[in-house]
């Protein structure tokens, strides 16, 4: 008896003990202060450093695992990547004076956090630590990749930088307008190698300043001098937390975030019946890439007749529940682009799910229909082609199924073989494969982004992922895409895409399957003006989102 | 002597090993370490982009580098004490990113590993002095059922029950709001977070234990001394404990030094599954990242705390027992 209850005691004790830790699930939690009146007080985001130690405070936007990248150094200018308009950010404009000489204007009146003026001393010190330091260089300026390397910096005045090349280098328009963030000379001048650099203080020109960061919860604060002030209506950001698919549809119904962008694959059934919104606007296209050096993967009426063969619509059906779109072979993204698509292709943007049409051009072609319900090659050979796809991207994987099943239904004897992701990208480089799928970026330096793949010093060598993993091989298309990147008439852009459009349209290199998302979950509870069908903008660059962001008041 | 010079060359030998193996397999995987940066960046969807592979290489500084040569300077690095800069943190060093992770892990599977030893033994010496009783059976088959369990799906369903549907414990994370540092605060904080890991492994944890320490005490209890300490009158406990457990113990002491091989290495999916910042996570990553420096560092502290402590088991058998030292 005496036993029971000293039982029944220990137990108690020790769910009194549990319960007492359990109190304490939130514990050191505190109330976020609330922002003045037509501000937003706070939104939350999933942490941007994706490591499992946190506790290593690095804001240098070099380094592998950054705290934020987003939210405190700037790039020169935004692309839009719907319109291809530049939109002026740190500078206002830029102008190729000739294809070997870049005129940037800087935006006046911009202040360092620290107080100091934002000048053009400030840019040319970053174009020039890329030089000294090759590894700072990842806007790749003094590379000769995608166009000549940078031969000087020149800066006239304060607001005007000048970068001349020794070579013709349009081609790198956007890289270096895009991708390099600008960090403050009179700080990072005596830091040396910046790669090295551990930035604990961040002087920078941002919308946020650092307010505090206790090894997992980021807080920044709206700064209060920012050129764009007015624009920004969102008083502080909490970066918190590594989201998977699952806890991260389920923060977003609960609304412990307010935006999340990784990948949830069914917006519609997980998260938007809980007043959660979603925006998966294109932002490249997914395509087969077929081996131009294979004997069948190589032959133009193979590929032609595999376009027909695929049914696309059944393929975004399985992959993304029919949340995104057919891709289009001009390689556009329509509808947004419809405007940008060449004359002659207007109303055949998109190749049909014809299988008649795909079993005649294999016909005419030679490729004989066996007695066993197989095809062979022209010259009598069996046929069977290998589809390389990367193990646990479960998209990839029925965007291969759905390809291979298309080319059984014409006779085509292929199979899908998954292996590790980077084994397929070791395929891309050595060129030891049939087909693989692959993501054509949408971006607006389009003689890089949709030349690049079709021009034969973009073949990889086997050591570096290359653009063009086809290898497709053409001395015509190669003067094209040479002339196109030393073009800085913007009149002729047009022009050299319908050239280039004509291409992917008639050789096939790349087949246009489904259109990839740039995925941006959001709650309009706290904040509206998010990018959606209605008010559709790009969601590539989110300081641009958060400067459209309003109070949910000011909607009404 | 002989034995002990002997040990010590095997000792010496297998280190060797260890450290080449723990060169070269890590190279043997497909994947280039900057393109899996460059491709975290982009997204998955996202295009590589080749100047940015060129820079990051750069950057993380292996290039163009002979195996030869890489081995090389592998081991006069590690000669020097010197692991070299984790490329998931460049630019932080090795050391750095392992001293934010061990701590985590030492306290969480520290402790679970001692409780799991005190307990399994204890429960084991019991259920085998009272052997084929009920409470025995009830710890053998459920031992064997529990087993046979993945602590990660154990985990799946304390994390599913007490995190998000009854909110008691954090899900998350080794801490939430609080700021680190010695106040009572950021120790509750530490302990409510851990709680759940630690249930989680607490009940496969002591299985291995319970197991071994069952078996060899039925062993031990079978022994002739035993008969006759109970022939001489002696009280039960100490027939039990002074001498039937501690001669039984010996081999689970022997698993437990090996055990700690786990203290470097953490609960891979356990710590995954709760997010815990711990090594496990750290080795994780380190492996799908190809971040060569980290996970070398991890694999050979993890071998060498093995090794050790089977080469000190080794050494503590020839002076045990006679039997160990002579024999070829």
């Amino acid at each position: 008896m005496r036993r029971r209850r000293a039982r029944l005691r220990a137990a108690a004790a020790l769910l009194t003990a549990g319960l007492g830790l359990s109190a304490c699930a939130t514990i050191g939690i505190t109330d976020v202060p609330e922002a003045p009146e037509g501000m937003i007080d706070v939104l939350r985001l999933p942490a941007e450093a994706t490591g499992a130690v946190q506790g290593l405070i690095n804001y240098n936007w070099l380094s592998t695992n950054p705290i934020t990248s987003t939210w405190l150094y700037e790039p020169l200018m935004i692309r839009d990547e719907f319109t291809c308009e530049a939109i002026g950010w740190l500078a206002t404009g830029y102008e190729w004076e000739s294809p070997t000489r870049l005129r940037i204007d800087l935006r006046e009146g911009v202040q360092w956090t620290d107080g100091e003026d934002f000048t053009s001393e400030d840019v040319a010190f970053n174009f020039l630590m890329a030089k000294e330091y090759p590894a700072a260089d990842r806007g790749g300026l003094w590379s000769d990749l995608f166009g000549a390397p940078a031969e000087s910096v020149e800066t006239p005045d304060e607001h005007t930088v000048i970068v001349t090349f020794t070579g013709s280098a349009v081609a790198k328009t956007d890289k270096i307008l895009n991708e390099i963030k600008i960090v403050p000379e009179h700080v990072w001048a005596d830091v040396g190698d910046p790669t090295q650099y551990v930035d604990t203080d961040p002087v920078s020109t941002g919308p946020f300043v650092h307010e505090s960061y206790n090894g997992r919860q980021l807080t920044l604060e709206r700064n209060e001098s920012y050129w764009n002030a007015e624009n920004v209506k969102v008083e502080r950001l909490i970066l918190e937390g590594q989201y998977d698919a699952n806890s991260g549809a389920l923060a977003m119904r609960n609304g412990a975030l307010d935006l999340y962008t990784g990948d949830i694959p069914n917006p519609e059934r997980s998260v938007s019946r809980s007043g959660v919104e979603y925006y998966y606007p294109p932002g490249g296209t997914t395509v087969l890439a077929m081996n131009m050096t294979r004997p069948v993967t190589g032959d133009l009426a193979f590929r032609q007749a595999t376009a027909y063969a695929i049914d696309k619509e059944a393929l975004a059906l399985r992959a993304s529940f029919g949340i995104m779109d057919v891709g289009s072979q001009t390689m556009l993204k329509l509808p947004i682009q419809q405007d940008q698509v060449p004359e002659q292709w207007r109303g055949e943007e998109f190749i049909p799910h014809d299988p008649a049409t795909a079993n005649q051009i294999l016909d005419e072609a030679g490729y004989a229909m066996g007695e066993d319900g197989w095809r062979t090659a022209p010259d009598g050979s069996p046929i069977a082609l290998v589809f390389s796809v990367q193990a646990g991207w479960m998209d990839y994987i029925a965007m291969a199924d759905v390809v291979v099943r298309s080319l059984q239904a014409v006779g085509i004897d292929a199979k899908v073989v998954t292996t590790d992701p980077n084994a397929v990208d070791s395929m891309k480089k050595s060129g030891e494969y049939d087909m693989v799928l692959d993501s054509i970026g949408g971006g607006c330096q389009r003689s890089r982004d949709l030349g690049g793949r079709l021009t034969t010093s973009q073949i990889p060598d086997g050591d570096t992922i290359l653009l063009n993993i086809a290898r497709y091989d053409d001395p015509e298309v190669d003067q094209l895409v040479e002339d196109w990147s030393a073009s800085t008439d913007p009149a002729q852009e047009a022009g050299y895409l319908s050239e280039i459009v004509d291409v992917y349209m008639e050789q096939m290199p790349y087949i246009a399957l489904q259109y990839s998302p740039v995925r941006l979950i959001y709650r309009e509870d706290n904040a509206v003006g998010w990018p959606s069908e209605d008010d559709p903008y790009p969601t590539n660059n989110m300081l641009r989102v958060i400067t459209t962001l309003r109070p949910p008041e000011d909607a009404a | 002597m002989r034995y002990y010079a002997r040990k010590t060359g095997y000792f010496l030998l297998t280190l060797w090993a260890a450290v080449t193996l723990n060169f070269l397999i890590p190279r043997l995987q497909p994947g280039d370490p900057a393109e899996v940066m460059v491709r975290q960046l982009t997204g998955r969807d996202g295009e590589i982009d080749p100047t940015q592979i060129e820079a990051v290489r750069a950057m993380l500084g292996y290039a163009d580098e002979n195996v030869f040569v890489a081995y090389w300077k592998y081991l006069q690095q590690l000669a020097q004490g010197d692991l070299g800069v984790s490329f998931t943190y460049y630019p932080f060093t090795v050391g750095e990113v392992i001293g934010q992770a061990l701590p985590w892990t030492l306290g969480l599977i520290g402790v679970t590993q001692i409780l799991a030893f005190l307990l399994g033994t204890f429960l084991g010496t019991y259920a085998a002095w009272r052997r084929n009783s009920r409470f025995d059976s009830f710890i053998s088959v459920g031992s064997t059922f529990l087993g046979n369990l993945q602590s990660f799906w154990i985990g799946m369903i304390i994390l599913f029950v007490l995190a998000y549907e009854l909110g008691w414990f954090p899900a998350v994370g080794g801490y939430g709001y609080t700021t680190p540092g010695w106040n009572w605060l950021f120790v509750a904080d530490v302990l409510s977070h851990a709680f759940l890991p630690a249930l989680t492994l607490m009940v496969t944890a002591p299985i291995g234990f319970i197991l071994g320490m069952r078996n060899t005490m039925v062993q031990e209890l079978g022994g002739d001394y035993i008969r006759l300490a109970q022939a001489a009158g002696l009280p039960d406990r100490k027939v039990a404990l002074g001498y039937a457990a501690r001669n039984a113990l010996l081999p689970t002491v022997t698993s437990f030094a090996l055990s700690l091989g786990v203290l470097m290495s953490g609960s891979i999916l356990v710590e995954q599954l709760f997010d815990y910042p711990g090594m496990g996570r750290l080795m994780g990553e380190a492996t799908s990242n190809r971040d060569f420096p980290l996970m070398q560092a991890i694999l050979l502290t993890t071998i060498t705390i093995v090794l050790t402590a089977s080469f000190v088991v080794d050494l503590l058998y020839g002076v045990i027992d006679p039997r160990a030292r002579k024999s070829r």
